[in-house]
């Protein structure tokens, strides 16, 4: 590993300075489980790390009970998360992706931020984020942005942000009544595991918790960046959620994947996952909503 | 067989690994934490394809590198330098290269950043040469050559037996299968990587502390490097530092030792060699792969009659101890359950692959699969219950098998009553779930592969009460040193922590063939006892003239030596011991033992009882199958043993523990997976070894037999663990759903294409 430079600025604005001054030779690091693999393996050499574990307001989860909007500082980690009452109460979707992380010491370092910046297909965190409709807030040298999640991602470690760029925090609007929502990674072990795919559903319904409201289906590793089955999702809008169109939406879901072959799976089984996985995240879903409703 | 002794205060007792605290706090000196004054840094250059003729190598930039101290190619290695059981392989390779593991040049350099550099500078021109890389494929006359001088890809082993008549018992047999299995590459994935350190003093005597199973036996490797490299009547040290893990992976010399020793004599400084993560997944050697044609039948009343396998071994590109893993499966194959009738033939084939080497079992857990997969559906079409099929072919003490091993003490009958009576008690039949179980024998009294199976022992006291014992067998992380302490301690009346085991050094240590074939505790296990039974003779004629007492009255036990029910006859082990030094023509207490088994080798036909007892088992599982995705889960898992005697239950069972989950990995997740010879998961993400949190809970019932022979009545139970639970799995599955994987790991993919097919 080359030497580096390791700078821990104590707000967004000292950060991008600090990376205006060495844009070429400067990285961001966040949790660090990412970023450490890579300047181990020599994928990255820069001379100055510049961490934003000190900057106090990308840290933060709060929800704002007047508007009902949540937010979640870029560097929150997987384990605040999994641990808060309210993620797991309110967004089990949430709770379901990031407990099931690599490993709990990579979920007391890892972050939020950190999973969506690695735009990697299979990335747990992103999932949620995207059916939750989550909103993710840029600061760079040229001021503020926003960008919703789902459109953050261009290709396999590829994101949107700009050189300097910082994703500083997601916001999650609030959620309707009668909202269920669920994920699964679909792997082959229990722990330290990239899913095969990655499956996550939310569904709203209406007062009668029947009819279809609002569906989201979100597919990680079905596409090179995560996806949503926007085929599915509106097959299920207006529909009454049963077995029937659940079994039917998963099929919908599985045939706009773009799923491939890889040394980790084969394109039908994963194909026949989404299908399968679709269809019980959408079970989940309902159950959440007649528990907790 | 021996009574159980009730008597003993030090065996039979539950004593936490004597290193574990060392380890826990990260004291233990592993070969990572080897630091010499000078030393330089060694690093190793593969090839950039499976199959391939150098061209040409330019080394000039590499060379000219500030901070490189010495660069070596193929050119540079002795003729004479060669590696494995059949001599096949180079350190580094000249002219072709046969594999992605081939390694081309190796560099030392003042840091391991500038070895790295360097390596880079190497420019190697390559002409690529079509690869084979499938042994059925490599088998046929038109294939590519690995090796052109040999004319063919089929290595000339004699693995053939014929005992009894196959076709004549094939014609009797009421009820007959017949099946292809297979299993692919795993590998052994030792916490602590490979590597070593090599140093030369003046006069070219070599010191290498590398972490080897075979301390003696590389020794030997080494001496003979040193030869081809013109150093006649030299010296040569092997020091182990902490090994963590071995599992068969260290049982041979490796081209990492050898590059280190060219290295360290080419710079005339300390060379160290380790591998990284990446590279002990790549460069070091795997369980081999197998196709295994079986036949079986029975009679009418499921009596086993005939055995017909068959068996092709992608051996790799180069030849190391995977290739006589036949001679271990000939165990299973003539010798799991009584049959009368055998017929075994192994061909091991060439290929561009990654070549195999020795993996816990050796050989056992790919013909396990294929035997206890076979006797299930064999039970099946019989129409008996497969636990009452095993029990009517099971083995019996007293038995010879066709092998002419001689069945001592044998615990089958115990072993599946047990598993029986866990998976059976709470069996209510649920849709998806089924119960599986497997059996195995393995040997458990050592295992005469060389011409000897000694191991030897020096013993020494000290004024204070405290023994070093310095012996042949390695602790690679299995827990020799408390076996050797607590059998050495219960012998001489003291504890445990009195007694300090050092098996580190060759230099002061004696001979061993070395840890293999579950071999440490019967065989170092006896060393030690003989060593501590001259002793202790000594110890007690010495203690009859002090004490005044007969010595066979007299009774060594919590330091003290006494006659019991005499208070004043009792002194202090300590004491008597300053007393035999300080006292006029004193005497040493101090012994040697050298213990060699009486097993035998296999002779002609394969004939001959390699072990002095053999080691049984069963596995049962209950597993269940989500027939929507094709994923196994593992509710319940029994793995009952008949151990001779558990010198210490508590690693017994770690054993048993650690094998079942290797043996599950084995089953349901691991493989190396190779793309035309090149290794695609190279890395612990993608190579799923089980974590913690998959690993479940495991019944380890510990049934005793105690064996005349084993020290303290104990057998052999390092392997057995991984051995029968591939099979178990597959067969709990085939309980469950109803389909047969034949095709190792058993994967969701697997499970879920068996479920279409068997549903369309």
């Amino acid at each position: 590993m080359k030497a580096f430079k390791y700078l821990s600025p104590k707000s967004v604005e000292e950060a991008i300075a600090f990376h205006g001054r060495h844009s070429e030779t400067s990285r961001f690091i966040g949790g660090g489980t990412d970023v450490i693999v890579k300047l181990k393996e020599g994928w990255m050499e820069p001379d100055f790390l510049i961490s934003l574990k000190k900057i106090k307001e990308m840290g933060e989860l709060s929800k704002n009970n007047a508007t009902g909007e949540l937010s979640i500082g870029a560097m929150v980690t997987h384990a605040t998360l999994e641990k808060s009452i309210m993620i797991q109460k309110e967004y089990p979707i949430i709770y379901d992706a990031v407990s099931n992380i690599g490993s709990l010491q990579v979920r007391n370092v890892g972050t939020i931020g950190g999973n969506l910046i690695n735009a990697v297909p299979s990335a747990d965190g992103a999932i949620p984020l995207i059916a939750l409709d989550g909103v993710a807030l840029l600061h760079g040298p040229d001021g503020e942005r926003s960008a919703s999640v789902k459109d953050l991602f261009i290709k396999p470690y590829k994101t949107i942000l700009k050189p300097g760029e910082i994703l500083k925090k997601i916001t999650i609007p609030p959620q309707e009544p009668y909202t269920g929502s669920a994920y699964i990674k679909f792997g082959r072990r229990a722990a330290m595991e990239l899913p095969l795919v990655g499956i996550g559903v939310l569904l709203t319904l209406d007062h009668a918790r029947k009819i279809c409201k609002k569906a989201r289906i979100c597919l990680g590793v079905a596409a090179p960046v995560p996806m949503r089955a926007f085929d599915a999702e509106k097959f299920l809008a207006g529909k009454e959620i049963n077995e029937e169109t659940l079994v039917k939406a998963g099929r919908i879901a599985a045939d706009e994947s773009k799923v491939r072959d890889s040394v980790r799976g084969k394109a039908w089984h994963r194909k026949e996952m989404i299908r399968v996985q679709v269809k019980r995240m959408g079970q989940k879903c309902l159950e959440l909503i007649r528990n907790n409703n | 067989m021996n009574e159980l002794k009730s008597d003993l205060s030090v065996v039979g007792k539950r004593i936490p690994k004597l290193d574990a605290s060392l380890k826990a706090m990260g004291r233990a000196e592993y070969i990572q934490d080897i630091k010499l004054p000078g030393m330089v840094y060694g690093k190793i250059l593969y090839s950039s394809y499976a199959h391939a003729n150098i061209i040409k190598i330019d080394t000039s930039k590499a060379v000219a590198l500030p901070g490189v101290h010495a660069v070596l190619t193929g050119e540079d290695i002795p003729g004479k330098m060669k590696m494995g059981f059949y001599k096949d392989n180079p350190p580094i390779k000249k002219g072709k290269v046969c594999s992605f593991r081939d390694e081309v040049a190796a560099v030392a350099a003042k840091s391991p950043e500038i070895a790295r550099k360097a390596l880079s500078l190497i420019e190697i021109e390559y002409e690529e040469l079509e690869g084979i890389f499938d042994p059925e494929k490599a088998m046929k006359k038109d294939s590519p050559l690995v090796h052109e001088k040999n004319k063919t890809n089929i290595l000339k082993l004699p693995w053939k037996l014929h005992y009894g008549d196959v076709e004549k018992a094939g014609e009797k047999a009421a009820f007959t299968v017949e099946d292809r299995f297979s299993t692919t590459w795993v590998t052994h994935c030792c916490l602590g990587t490979s590597g070593a350190v090599a140093l030369f003093d003046a006069n070219d005597n070599l010191t290498i502390y590398t972490n080897t199973q075979i301390p003696s036996l590389a020794q030997k490797d080494f001496l003979e490097a040193l030869k081809a490299m013109g150093l006649e009547n030299k010296r040569a040290r092997v020091i182990k530092p902490v090994i963590g893990g071995g599992f068969g992976s260290k049982l041979d010399t490796y081209a990492y030792e050898h590059i280190a020793i060219l290295l360290a004599h080419k710079c005339r400084k300390p060379v160290k060699l380790t591998f990284d993560r990446q590279e002990e997944f790549k460069a070091t050697s795997t369980r081999q792969p197998a196709i295994i044609d079986i036949r079986q039948g029975c009679d009418k009343n499921g009596k086993l009659l005939f055995r017909d396998i068959k068996m092709i071994l992608d051996n790799g590109a180069y030849t190391s101890w995977g290739a006589t893993t036949p001679s271990v499966m000939m165990m299973p194959v003539t010798s799991l359950y009584r049959v009368k009738n055998v017929r075994y033939s192994a061909k091991c084939v060439y290929t561009n692959n990654t070549y195999s080497q020795a993996m816990r079992g050796y050989g056992n857990p790919q013909a396990t699969f294929a035997i206890e997969s076979s006797m299930d559906m064999l039970a099946e079409k019989a129409g008996i219950d497969p636990i009452e099929f095993r029990r009517i072919n099971r083995n019996h003490p007293g038995d010879v098998t066709p092998q002419k091993f001689k069945i001592t003490t044998c615990g089958l009958d115990l072993c599946l009553d047990t598993v029986e009576k866990e998976l059976k008690e709470n069996n209510i039949k649920q849709k998806g779930v089924g119960i599986g179980i497997a059996s195995l024998i393995h040997v458990g009294g050592g295992a005469r592969i060389y011409k000897s199976d000694g191991c030897g022992a020096i013993l020494k006291m000290d004024d204070y009460g405290k023994v070093d014992i310095f012996t042949g067998g390695t602790d690679m992380g299995q827990g020799l040193d408390n076996i050797t302490a607590q059998i050495v301690a219960e012998e001489l009346g003291l504890f445990a922590e009195d007694i300090n085991v050092v098996h580190t050094d060759t230099d002061v240590c004696p001979w061993d063939v070395g840890a293999h074939a579950s071999r440490s505790t019967f065989v170092a296990g006896n060393a030690a006892l003989g060593a501590a039974k001259k002793v202790k003779e000594k110890l007690l004629e010495f203690g009859s003239k002090i004490l005044d007492a007969d010595p066979g009255d007299l009774v060594l036990r919590d330091r003290l030596i006494f006659v019991p029910g005499d208070n004043e006859k009792k002194m202090a082990i300590d004491k008597l011991l300053r007393k035999a030094h300080f006292s006029p023509g004193g005497t040493m207490l101090m012994a040697d033992f050298f213990y060699d088994p009486d097993n035998e080798n296999l002779g002609k036909e394969f004939k001959g009882n390699m072990s002095m007892t053999y080691t049984f088992g069963v596995h049962g599982v209950r597993v269940k199958v989500d027939v929507e995705t094709g994923k196994v889960e593992v509710l319940e898992y029994v793995a009952a043993h008949d151990v001779g005697r558990a010198i210490n239950p508590l690693l017994l069972e770690g054993q048993v523990y650690g094998g079942v989950v290797m043996g599950l990995g084995y089953a349901l997740t691991e493989e190396v997976v190779h793309k035309k010879g090149k290794n695609m998961n190279a890395n612990f993400r993608d190579y799923k070894l089980f974590t913690a949190k998959d690993a479940i809970k495991i019944k380890a019932p510990v049934l005793e037999t105690p064996d005349k022979d084993g020290p303290f009545g104990a057998k052999g139970i390092g392997e057995p663990g991984c051995v029968p639970t591939a099979p178990a799995i597959a067969n709990a599955i085939y309980d469950a759903v109803g389909v047969r994987i034949y095709d190792l790991p058993i994967t969701p993919e697997k499970v879920l294409a068996a479920l279409k097919e068997k549903n369309n």
